[in-house]
């Protein structure tokens, strides 16, 4: 477990403190009024809980502690073990005093001026029998009583007067330190400076809408100065152009100069003419010189400010990726429990800045890999034990930052995918041919994970919410973080998940693509290579286009066929090519042409056009141009699709062609067994029921071959566990999913229903039509 | 009570359903009329040609009128959705409305074309039209529900009617044009 740096944390624990202490100071009061009201009750709870458990994140222990009693305080308030009477109020407010205390000494080498122990004693006694026991510890120390900066006596005070009087608590508390330690008068002042720091805080909080207005408002001019970036170029040209000119001008002067001069004077007034007309050319050609040095200068200048302020205002929004890592522990150690492992998990450069948008983002597909890893990586102890491996599994999970840039990976040190395995199930699940499994190396085997509906042994359960495979993560990363997701895994060994996702979702790297007069824009972050190839580098094979790259073979497809839209054909000799890779697969893309590179801001498609197949926004180039952005899932997914892969959407057209689809419900309560069959009845399945597992494992055993099993767990002669694993262990039935739904929502109980083999485990508590059917659909191919 | 009115009728709403509730309008307005309170009885409605008919917005739909605009086009929409444009930093989307409401073809050059720019809580979009027609002040209780009869274009697109100058003007239902455009596969 990788140490934060916690000072960086006790900040932001301080500033959260605040606002919670006061709630819960302000909660007392009204409680006092009200002692019944459950939502306040509810609501001082939580906050305790909070307190607790962010004081414990950041090492501040003693805190916790006290948080921990007041919860538990709260708790026998809630449940109705204990009715909260005036008289407990002192021992609260001794309590939040103390916290407060505790917090704004944080981090300080201060010796502690509270009892802590005592207080400790009393709160428990509190919490066990009421204020009269409390009453009974001793009492409380001098100390205690005097050192603690009461905030103001709440009673009477409202929020912002008890604001006001923060300053007065300070002078208050080095009151205290004048009496107790006096003499030593340099510590002293170093004291109260530090307290006096403690008071004023150097942050405010800003409303996450102001920050991104703002932002916008920065790319508009990130825009306007690519613009005027552009137009000095044009200048340049311009001032080109005109030095042509000049020359040919002097070059005419001086053929003037060598006409011979007649008398008439016509010669004469020409060259009057010429001369005026020269002195305005030098004075025009000294100005626009001039004008364009200055230009010149400003524009660079602008541009060092405007990259400066487009860098700090996307730190605004930056935030360390610690704020994620930080509820991964407790996470882990609930996923260890539920899967019966023993994990542990290293967290490492947390400190790593991310945008907020990002970050938000990113906590769901990491919870699933983590879970992933969790659950399909690491083995049980005992077989690791067997392995040698240490019996402990670990899981680190790590952030830095390249280029432009985040990497985070996920790495566990478990069995590994075995490539094999999954050849074989993406074959029964009919995603590819037996010999095009054999054809796909160990890399691409193992990216078949990606493949849409693709999930190897994976148990549903509710912590992955709906069973999400690791598709839709990777689908996630790449549409809407604009990264990408990559896997990497040695046999024996374990797997490492690399996400690189780009600093911010504002702007990315962009290859810019001509097709036909058109522009498009594809993030780099998946384009793979560009390449101009001779056409006849270009091989045929079963009627489809492919060239050979590094001894692979990379199907070939016109944007234009997958856009729609007219192209011009590519100029020169040579075809260019952009390949992508996406899934394990890779895929090239005719274009007309390859443009470059370059950074642009991301734009959606406006309110009306919320979702277009193949585009996933548009740039606004320096010239005000519009260029779509191109969304490469889709891409790939039409351009397979083209090139005559399987995709999963042929499948389950194919699936549907081949009549309704059954289930087997086995419920002993007639009015669940109902209304599961009305439910999937009214999703078009054919529903045949059993009242117990037996009955279920007879027709099963008949020959009945439904395309998922829905079982509970108790049930008379057989319960679902034990029906589970006959089916789990049946030869024939083996390859039906079956579907746990209970009220048994124990890890222990979770964890049987994980052992006997079922595929998704829904407990009735979340138990809704949708997610239902839709676990079943997802079980189903 | 204005907020309705203004909004227009309800997408989907049956005719006969429409008319109720035009003439509880009317009622209504008439109550405000007799309290005395100035709630403004007319509205404003904004004329646009579409080949060889007239249509009509309310103004207050109307966020803008945009002329000489460069259309980007983005491949794989319907076809009604002629592209984005980019106003101001915003990117909005772009609709041949007269195909949508399957009109036919505008009769000027779509690149030359004027657009309204209109809105609702939800969505922005421009619409090209033939022509930009004036700007109607109308009593609010000339507004008819839509005519079953009105020629070619199907009840869904229009909201209203109204008569001007002896001549059938539909009140386009807006909240169906600027239905959202999501993925068709």
């Amino acid at each position: 477990m990788v140490e934060f740096d916690r000072s960086a944390f006790i900040g932001k624990f301080q500033e959260e403190a605040q606002d919670l202490l006061q709630r819960l100071n302000e909660g007392v009061i009204q409680l006092e009024m009200d002692p019944g009201n459950r939502e306040l009750i509810d609501q001082m709870m939580r906050d305790a809980h909070t307190v607790k458990g962010s004081s414990r994140m950041v090492g501040l222990i003693e805190i916790s502690d006290i948080a921990h009693r007041l919860e538990d305080f709260m708790i026998r308030v809630r449940e109705g073990e204990m009715k909260y009477t005036p008289d407990m109020s002192d021992y609260f407010f001794e309590a939040l005093d103390a916290i407060v205390y505790l917090a704004e000494n944080a981090g300080k080498d201060i010796k502690l001026e509270i009892d802590l122990d005592a207080l400790q004693t009393r709160l428990s006694a509190l919490a066990a029998g009421g204020a009269e026991a409390a009453a009974g510890t001793p009492e409380t120390t001098v100390a205690t009583e005097t050192a603690v900066p009461a905030p103001a006596p709440p009673a009477e005070s409202d929020s912002s007067e008890e604001y006001d009087d923060g300053d007065e608590a300070v002078d208050d508390l080095e009151d205290v330190h004048d009496d107790e330690t006096s003499g030593d008068g340099v510590s002293r002042q170093a004291q109260r400076e530090d307290s006096l720091k403690a008071k004023v805080q150097p942050t405010i909080r800003v409303k996450t809408a102001q920050i991104d207005t703002l932002l916008n408002l920065v790319s508009e001019v990130v825009i306007a100065q690519i613009k005027d970036e552009q137009r000095t170029v044009e200048l340049r040209q311009a001032a080109n152009d005109l030095t042509d000119i000049w020359q040919a001008w002097l070059r005419l002067k001086s053929l003037l100069n060598s006409v011979p001069v007649d008398d008439d004077g016509m010669m004469l007034s020409i060259m009057d003419e010429v001369s005026t007309l020269d002195g305005y050319l030098v004075d025009r050609r000294r100005a626009q010189t001039g004008f364009l040095k200055g230009y010149n200068d400003d524009v660079s200048r602008t541009s060092i400010v405007v990259t400066d302020l487009q860098e700090q205002g996307m730190r605004l929004r930056m935030l360390p990726v610690s704020t994620v890592f930080q509820a991964f522990p407790r996470a882990m150690r609930d996923l260890a429990r539920s899967f019966k492992k023993d994990v542990e998990l290293v967290l490492e450069g947390g400190d790593t800045e991310l945008d907020k948008k990002v970050l938000e983002e990113i906590n769901d597909p990491l919870v699933h890999i983590m879970r992933n890893a969790v659950d399909h990586g690491l083995e049980p102890a005992a077989d690791r034990v067997e392995l040698g491996k240490p019996a402990k599994g670990t899981i680190r999970m790590s952030a830095r930052q390249e280029g432009d840039h985040i990497v985070i990976e996920i790495s566990d040190d478990g069995r590994g995918i075995d490539p094999d395995k999954v050849r074989a199930a993406a074959v029964r699940k009919g995603y590819i041919s037996e010999s095009e499994a054999s054809a796909l190396t160990d890399r691409e085997a193992t990216y078949l994970i990606f493949e849409k509906g693709f999930s190897t042994a994976a148990i549903i359960t509710e912590i992955s919410g709906r069973g999400v495979g690791m598709d839709v993560v990777r689908e996630f990363i790449v549409e809407k973080l604009k990264g990408s997701l990559d896997v990497q895994s040695e046999m024996g060994k374990g797997t490492t998940f690399r996400l690189t996702i780009p600093l911010t979702l504002a702007i990315i790297r962009a290859l810019m693509l001509r097709v036909g007069d058109r522009m498009y824009a594809l993030p780099t972050a998946s384009v793979e290579e560009t390449l101009r190839v001779d056409p006849s580098e270009i091989i045929k094979i079963e009627g489809r286009e492919v060239i050979r790259r590094q001894r692979r073979t990379v199907p070939l497809v016109r944007l234009t066929d997958i856009l729609g839209v007219p192209g011009h054909g590519f100029e020169g000799a040579k075809i260019p090519i952009a390949t992508i890779g996406f899934s394990g697969h890779r895929m090239g893309f005719i274009v007309d042409a390859l443009v470059g590179e370059q950074q642009i801001v991301i734009k959606t498609l406006g309110s009306h056009l919320h979702k277009v197949v193949n585009v996933a926004g548009v740039t606004i180039l320096g010239a005000g141009e519009v260029v779509p952005i191109l969304n490469v899932p889709d891409l790939m997914d039409n351009a397979r699709h083209r090139s005559g892969q399987r995709t999963y959407g042929q499948m389950t057209a194919e699936k549907e062609s081949s009549g309704p689809r059954r289930v087997l419900i086995c419920e002993d309560s007639f009015t669940t067994r109902e209304l599961e069959r009305s439910i999937f009845e009214a999703a078009g399945y054919e529903v045949e029921v059993a009242m117990d597992g037996a009955q279920g494992l007879q027709k099963l055993r008949e020959g009945l071959e439904p395309d998922a099993v829905i079982t509970d767990v108790q049930m008379p002669n057989m319960t679902g566990f034990q029906l589970t694993r006959a089916i789990k262990n049946d030869p024939q039935l083996l390859n039906i999913p079956v579907i746990i739904v209970t009220s048994l929502e124990r890890d222990e109980e979770k964890a049987e229903g994980i052992e006997a083999g079922a595929e998704a485990y829904i407990t009735k508590s979340v138990f809704n039509q949708d997610t239902l059917l839709d676990t079943v659909e997802r079980l189903i191919r | 009570m204005a907020e309705i009115v203004e909004r227009g009728l309800v997408p989907g709403s049956s005719i006969a359903a429409t008319a109720d509730e035009v003439l509880a309008r009317r009622a209504d307005s008439l109550a405000h009329e007799a309290t005395g309170e100035d709630v403004g009885d007319s509205v404003g409605i904004l004329l646009f040609r579409l080949g060889d008919e007239w249509y009509a917005v309310y103004v207050s739909d109307v966020r803008e009128i945009y002329q000489e605009y460069a259309i980007t086009p983005i491949p794989c929409v319907p076809e009604f959705i002629l592209g984005v444009v980019n106003i101001r930093g915003e990117i909005i989307s772009v609709m041949d409305v007269a195909k949508l409401m399957r009109l036919g073809q505008l009769t000027s050059d779509i690149a030359l074309a004027p657009a309204i720019v209109i809105q609702n809580e939800e969505c922005t979009t421009a619409i090209v039209v033939d022509e930009i027609g004036d700007i109607l002040d109308i009593p609010r209780e000339g507004v008819e529900p839509p005519l079953s009869v009105m020629d070619k274009v199907s009840a869904e697109f229009i909201a209203g009617s109204v008569y001007w100058e002896s001549r059938l003007i539909g009140l386009v239902n807006i909240d169906r044009i600027l239905e959202p455009i999501v993925a068709n596969s």
